[in-house]
């Protein structure tokens, strides 16, 4: 990819003819090859899913479907699934609101220790909730044991709970991001008015809220259905599709009724992705590429005040005693069940290979995400070709596909020649690009929708060539989607599962992947350690990068271009 | 100026993720034992032959997928431990390229394909685990026999595996077929399926749940018993008196690989009587006689058993199965 434009920029130094052609036709040039790779890496696999799904061993047939639609199971398995996705979405979509409106509105005092709450465990792969949550409340659980409590863990019930807490973090971070760029001028001058914290509530932070609102909820509602571990380990006998997909696949290796089932997983995700886009239809918003503005702390009628506080600190509690528990237990052989500390779990070196290979793949696809994000939203923003809303919807389309679509497409498509490549760190690193691709490309559409095309025109105007303008005002301007897509992508590809689970290959292990079988193979320990040891790294690796943007010229001319 | 510090740092990342690969003899290999008993092969095979075996820790069903999914373009070079399944798939479609090993002579015929299409390294058998404080509370003992498992009184007291996703509780359920015929082991089952709370994903689970407390008994693969005793769990084990089935954990070497000369070595010295040992003391039954750590040196009662034959009903005993246990839902 780099070659491509490296050979671009070449050519562009040959005759002038050749050169205006260039600056008349290069986004032309770029929006088709960015096409070619959306097609080849994000439609191609999804097409192969659907293909399979119909493929029988005789040619084209339906049958698999009508399996699927003639067994009950599978209907309450979808049935399971939806209602999941739609607590969970709501659950989460609340919570996240409360902590993020705290940390951005709320008293200074509570701000930074919720914020930390809140964030920390994104880093921490989803399913370790469930097992914390097994060893406060399972049936011989410590609070359990303690209190004697009769209740039922293993079912619907867990997994809705673990798979909340698992999630409201990356709620929190998207709302906060969306509540930060929100100019908070319009909430004080109402409440200099006299206006009451409910009415400024209600009239207008939620109603300018709403598209980051809406875009969290696609986001979590897609991620809570296709992330499989909590489910896997707490569902006892529910059925859910997301591990029925896995099961099928890796248990009877049956991959038309796999694919049947991600097909099913997709039609309600597509059919949410459309009505999100046909609610904020015209819409301005910014996700998490606006830029911060914190607001200062206004006093909080306790009508208000007193349910934020009460939820917030249940959630943040919740979350702090799940990601304690598996603090504790990276500490102890079995935590609940031997009472020695020991640190042989911190000892144990055979995931070091895959917390390397997991900040690998994740940096790569980060980096390549970004870029191709950023690049991406400028044609369709800037390009005046046929085809643009086309290529708009497909790359956004990744926010609305389930991981595990994705992981079994990949391996439909990429496993055999021509297109073989499965069996390294590069189909790793490709898939977690394309598959969240569509947070660098939305975060760069809204940039630029902020930039008038004006200042481009003048550039081009004064007889700078495109790529000058290109790297003189566009790049400034695109660098916060740059580090919004960067950053979101770095996070959630470290964590997944449910995608790169299906392609891992021996010698190319990640993390996540690891932490997920040490944890079905009850090694929970060793599973901890591991997170804590992702935590550590992840944890680094951001502060790192922060001192990169804040130390570079571009992150001054980011500041400079925030200011025009 | 201050464009070079950022450019060091970005150089250095760069570096650090471009330096992947090591220059060394190494093989990839799909291997389905518990992660620790793969490292524990793993660390075996770099000691006695110099080889790294590259391994990502994957169920016996995941190998299967995995396989049938990449055939003929394999992205393992050979296979260290898979179950029956895919090793009779194996040989049948042409995926393993046969070698027949000077190393194995004088293992018994269960242990090898007599044109050396597959090895099998070792077998490993269900067995019963109970809880001792949970038995304690409700003075239950232990069950003697399969059918003692149908009582009312273990309902939703008992977990077992399921044979869709584990080739664990596969075993099970073509052992219990065999042991009782079609029609009097499926009945088995339905009755069992009453008291079973659920059925968990991998084989091994029933014995950390078990041992954790959570439910009173488990239906369990013997693979990690062993070490969740010396771990701490307060668990008891035992093989009902009907007796226990088996399965092998297979090795074979993938047609196609570049790597033929040291897979051939991973082979041979998987028939030794010192990896024998090994697997012994982690508590399989070996291909040569060697002390076990579970069973000590009178092997368990087996039911017997047509592997091949349990290999090709499987897809059809899986129907059933889909059909009987996935009905009733809460």
């Amino acid at each position: 990819m780099a070659t491509a434009e490296w050979s671009v920029k070449l050519q562009a130094r040959g005759g002038s003819r050749v050169k205006d052609f260039l600056n008349a036709n290069l986004i032309n040039i770029l929006a088709a090859f960015l096409f070619l790779l959306l097609a080849f890496f994000l439609l191609y696999p999804i097409i192969a899913v659907l293909l399979k799904s119909v493929q029988g061993p005789s040619g084209f047939t339906l049958e698999y479907y009508r399996i699927f639609f003639s067994t009950d199971y599978y209907f309450q398995s979808l049935y399971n699934t939806l209602l999941l996705g739609a607590i969970n979405t709501v659950v989460c979509v609340v919570i996240g609101f409360c902590l993020a409106y705290m940390t951005t509105r709320g008293p200074w005092l509570l701000r930074k220790p919720l914020k930390i709450i809140a964030l920390i465990p994104l880093i921490a792969p989803p399913y370790l909730f469930a097992l914390s949550l097994i060893i406060l409340f399972g049936r011989n659980g410590l609070v359990t044991r303690a209190f004697d409590l009769p209740w039922q863990l293993y079912g619907f019930t867990g997994v809705v709970i673990s798979q909340s807490l698992a999630f409201i973090p990356l709620a929190f971070m998207m709302i906060e991001n969306t509540l930060m760029s929100l100019n908070p001028n319009l909430e004080e001058s109402a409440y200099d008015m006299g206006a009451t914290e409910a009415t400024i509530l209600r009239t207008i932070t939620i109603p300018l809220l709403a598209p980051g609102l809406l875009k969290a909820s696609l986001l979590i509602f897609v991620m809570t259905i296709a992330e499989f571990g909590n489910a896997a380990i707490l569902g006892g006998r529910t059925p859910f599709l997301a591990p029925d997909t896995y099961t099928v696949i890796t248990g009877e290796s049956d991959f038309n009724m796999g694919s049947v089932l991600s097909v099913v997983l997709i039609a309600p995700c597509i059919v949410i992705f459309f009505v999100h886009n046909y609610l904020l239809e015209g819409k301005k918003f910014t996700t998490i590429g606006g830029k911060p503005v914190a607001s200062e702390p206004r006093k909080i009628t306790p009508l208000v005040l007193v349910p934020f506080v009460i939820i917030t600190t249940v959630a943040a509690g919740a979350i702090f005693v799940c990601f304690g528990v598996v603090f504790v237990a990276s500490f102890y052989k079995i935590l609940g069940v031997t009472h020695n500390a020991v640190l042989s779990n911190y000892l144990d070196f055979t995931s070091n290979h895959a917390i390397y290979n997991s900040i690998r793949v994740s940096f790569m696809a980060a980096v390549i995400g970004a870029t191709l994000g950023v690049l991406i939203a400028y044609v369709i923003v800037r390009g005046k070709f046929f085809g643009r809303s086309f290529i708009e919807m497909v790359s956004l389309s990744g926010f609305a596909l389930p991981g595990t679509v994705l992981g079994i497409g990949y391996l439909l498509a990429f496993s055999a020649p021509p297109f073989k490549l499965t069996g390294g760190i590069t189909i790793l690193a490709l898939n977690c690009v394309f598959r969240f691709i569509a947070v660098g490309v939305e975060a760069g559409i809204s940039k630029l929708h902020q930039i008038h095309i004006e200042i481009e025109e003048a550039s081009a105007d004064l007889g700078a060539s495109f790529l000058t303008t290109f790297y003189k005002i566009v790049l400034p301007i695109m660098f916060p989607a740059f580090i919004a897509g960067f950053v979101y992508t770095f996070m959630t590809a470290i964590v997944s599962l449910s995608a790169v689970v299906f392609l891992v290959s021996p010698g190319f292990d990640l993390a996540s992947v690891k932490i997920f079988d040490a944890a079905v193979y009850g090694e929970i320990g060793i599973a901890s350690a591991t997170t804590m040891k992702l935590v550590l790294i992840v944890m680094i690796c951001m502060r790192v990068l922060d001192f990169i943007t804040k130390k570079t010229r571009i992150g001054s001319s980011m500041k400079k271009s925030a200011a025009v | 100026m201050n464009r070079k510090p950022i450019a060091f740092i970005v150089a250095v990342i760069f570096s650090l993720v471009l330096a992947g690969t090591v220059l060394a003899e190494d093989i990839n290999a799909y291997m389905g034992t518990s992660p620790d008993n793969n490292a524990k092969i793993a660390k075996f095979i770099k000691d006695k032959t110099g080889i790294t075996v590259n391994q990502t820790f994957q169920s016996f069903g995941e190998i299967e997928a995995r396989a049938k999914a990449e055939a003929p373009n394999f992205n393992a070079d050979m296979i260290v431990g898979c179950g029956s399944p895919l090793a009779f798939m194996a040989k049948k479609n042409g995926w393993a390229e046969p070698y027949v090993s000077p190393a194995w002579k004088g293992v018994q015929e269960v242990y090898l394909d007599p044109q050396g299409y597959w090895y099998n390294m070792s077998n490993f058998s269900f067995v019963l685990v109970g809880n001792k404080d949970r038995l304690a509370k409700t003075g239950y003992s232990m069950p003697k026999s399969w059918k003692d498992l149908l009582d009312s009184k273990w309902k939703g007291e008992i977990l077992m595996p399921s044979p869709l996703s584990s080739g664990t509780a596969n075993m099970m359920r073509f052992s219990w077929l065999a042991l009782y015929g079609d029609d009097e082991g499926w009945k088995f089952l339905e009755a069992l399926d009453k008291n079973i709370a659920y059925y968990t994903r991998s084989g091994n689970a029933p014995t950390d749940l078990v041992g954790r407390g959570e439910f009173t008994l488990g239906i369990t693969s013997d693979e990690n018993v062993k070490k969740r005793i010396d771990d701490g769990y307060p668990l008891i084990w035992s093989i009902p008196e009907e007796g226990t089935g088996y399965d092998g954990t297979f090795c074979l070497i993938f047609k196609g690989t570049k790597k033929l000369d040291a897979c051939k070595k991973v082979i041979d010295v998987l028939g030794t009587q010192e990896f024998s040992e090994l697997m012994a003391g982690i508590g399989y039954l070996t291909p040569r006689p060697a002390p076990n750590a579970l069973y000590g040196t009178t092997p368990p009662k087996y039911i017997k058993l047509d592997l091949g034959q349990a290999a090709e009903d499987r897809p059809k005993n899986n129907d059933i199965w889909k059909q009987k246990f996935r009905t009733d839902f809460k």
